[in-house]
């Protein structure tokens, strides 16, 4: 990247706190709730920028084995799921559902509680 | 824009010989698709409170009129199952739009309100047993009287969720696998009923004594019943209270031995288990839906757009359910 500091986390990393900070203590109630989903939307943002690759890579990684393709990808898993070309009891294929939705809510909410049950 | 409404209100109580001066009229935070109002009415008499249930007054993929759930909310409240009593109807066309009032219910519907506040402490261990018995009531309501709700079977409506799924060209995985799986399952024989559609925390009014109101009907249906037993159990709704697998307050024995105490159909752990499956993906779509209303433009919304990366939490709960012994 040519792009200075602070970088994109950063930057966002200080808006949230900002609204924490400043603004949250400001709004009504009924524009509290909707400053609590703000956050997490920018909660995701940093979490993906951080993680989201590492997390694509592996799910990716499971991919290329279980397909034994070059170019596997979500969307060519779901399509052999939906022709049933794959084995539906392949226990490869669970674990990599597994992992894939794993690896979603770790962006997406890694406070979501069966996550938080499954990583214990 | 308030005395406008003030006025149409005052109107529209007129129609049912309720003359009075409309005070503190406020909005309530309410569901996505709806504006809700609280207001009290002072005749000559008394001061009595009320709330107004607004929609849009179109029919979404899953939701009904408001005013038709005004009407089926008098045919619930016939057979005695605790719902608000509906004061008077509004259809699109009038100056309320479509929406209806009903009588003001004591008590709280936040969910983490629910499961936190001390108030409902001796409530919470009873709640699991009357909502059974309350779901059971629902089922009993005579379908010929609800002529404007659609019917559909469970392979009706999964092939619909499946359908509205694919209609946003993002293929998942796990809903495909999870769409396999359910047509494959037996939902249970029954007899077509009515269908509240979201019966959990949220959607039904608790006081300290337990169960008090079921509100909140816009996904009503007619259908196989056990979808309800279900959708209460979805980790969705547990809010946060994963071990607690009825609403994230109650065990299914206790919801199953009220429900089966009213209802001539017995339910067993498993048909509810194969319901949760099918009500998770049914909120996976669900969430799809929402968040598709942000991305084609029509709605620019911070809170729509976010529940698109809701949709993860619904496959995380499938394959815990399928593939790791999940509750």
């Amino acid at each position: 990247m040519i792009f200075d500091k602070p970088t994109s986390v950063d930057l966002l990393a200080a808006i949230s706190h900002f609204l924490d900070t400043k603004i949250k203590s400001e709004v009504p109630p009924h524009l509290a709730f909707k400053l609590r989903i703000v956050k997490n939307v920018l909660n995701i943002v940093i979490r993906e920028i951080e993680k989201g690759e590492e997390l694509s890579n592996e799910v990716i990684s499971l991919l290329q084995s279980l397909m034994e393709s070059d170019t596997p990808s979500i969307e060519t898993l779901a399509l052999l799921i939906k022709d049933k070309k794959i084995d539906l009891e392949d226990q490869n294929l669970k674990d990599l559902l597994v992992t894939l939705s794993k690896n979603k809510i770790a962006v997406d909410n890694p406070n979501y509680s069966t996550f938080k049950k499954l990583i214990k | 824009m308030t005395e406008e409404l003030s006025k149409a209100l005052q109107n529209k109580l007129l129609e049912v010989n309720i003359e009075g001066k409309i005070l503190n009229l406020v909005p309530l935070t309410g569901g996505a698709s709806k504006e809700i109002w609280r207001f009290e009415v002072q005749t000559n008499h008394e001061t009595n409170e009320y709330i107004l249930r607004k929609g849009s007054g179109i029919e979404g993929p899953l939701a009904i009129k408001t005013s038709d759930e005004a009407l089926l909310q008098q045919e619930v409240r016939k057979i005695k199952a605790p719902v608000p009593e509906i004061v008077a109807v509004s259809s699109l066309k009038e100056a309320l739009g479509d929406s209806y009032i009903m009588k003001f219910v004591e008590g709280e519907s936040i969910p983490r309100k629910v499961l936190r506040d001390a108030e409902f402490k001796d409530a919470l261990p009873l709640l699991a047993f009357q909502c059974g018995e309350a779901i059971a009531k629902i089922h009993e309501v005579d379908v010929r009287k609800l002529d404007y709700l659609q019917e559909k079977t469970p392979i009706d409506q999964l092939n619909d969720l499946y359908a509205t799924y694919e209609s946003f060209n993002q293929p998942s995985p796990v809903f495909e696998y999870t769409y396999l799986w359910l047509k494959d399952q037996d939902f249970g024989d029954t007899q077509s009923s009515l269908v509240h559609g979201d019966f959990r925390l949220g959607n039904i009014i608790v006081s300290n004594e337990g169960l008090e109101s079921i509100i909140d009907w816009e996904l009503a249906h007619i259908g196989n019943p056990f979808q309800d037993l279900g959708w209460i159990c979805g980790n969705s709704w547990r809010f946060g209270q994963n071990e607690k697998v009825v609403g994230g307050f109650g065990e299914l024995e206790d919801l199953l031995r009220g429900y089966n105490s009213i209802s001539q159909f017995q339910v067993d752990e498993d048909l509810v288990r194969t319901w949760q499956v099918f009500g998770t993906f049914r909120w996976g779509v669900i969430c799809l839906i929402q968040a598709s209303a942000h991305l084609n433009g029509s709605v620019n919304s911070v809170e729509k757009a976010a529940i698109g990366r809701r949709v993860s939490e619904t496959e995380l709960d499938i394959v815990d359910l399928l593939f790791l012994g999940g509750k």
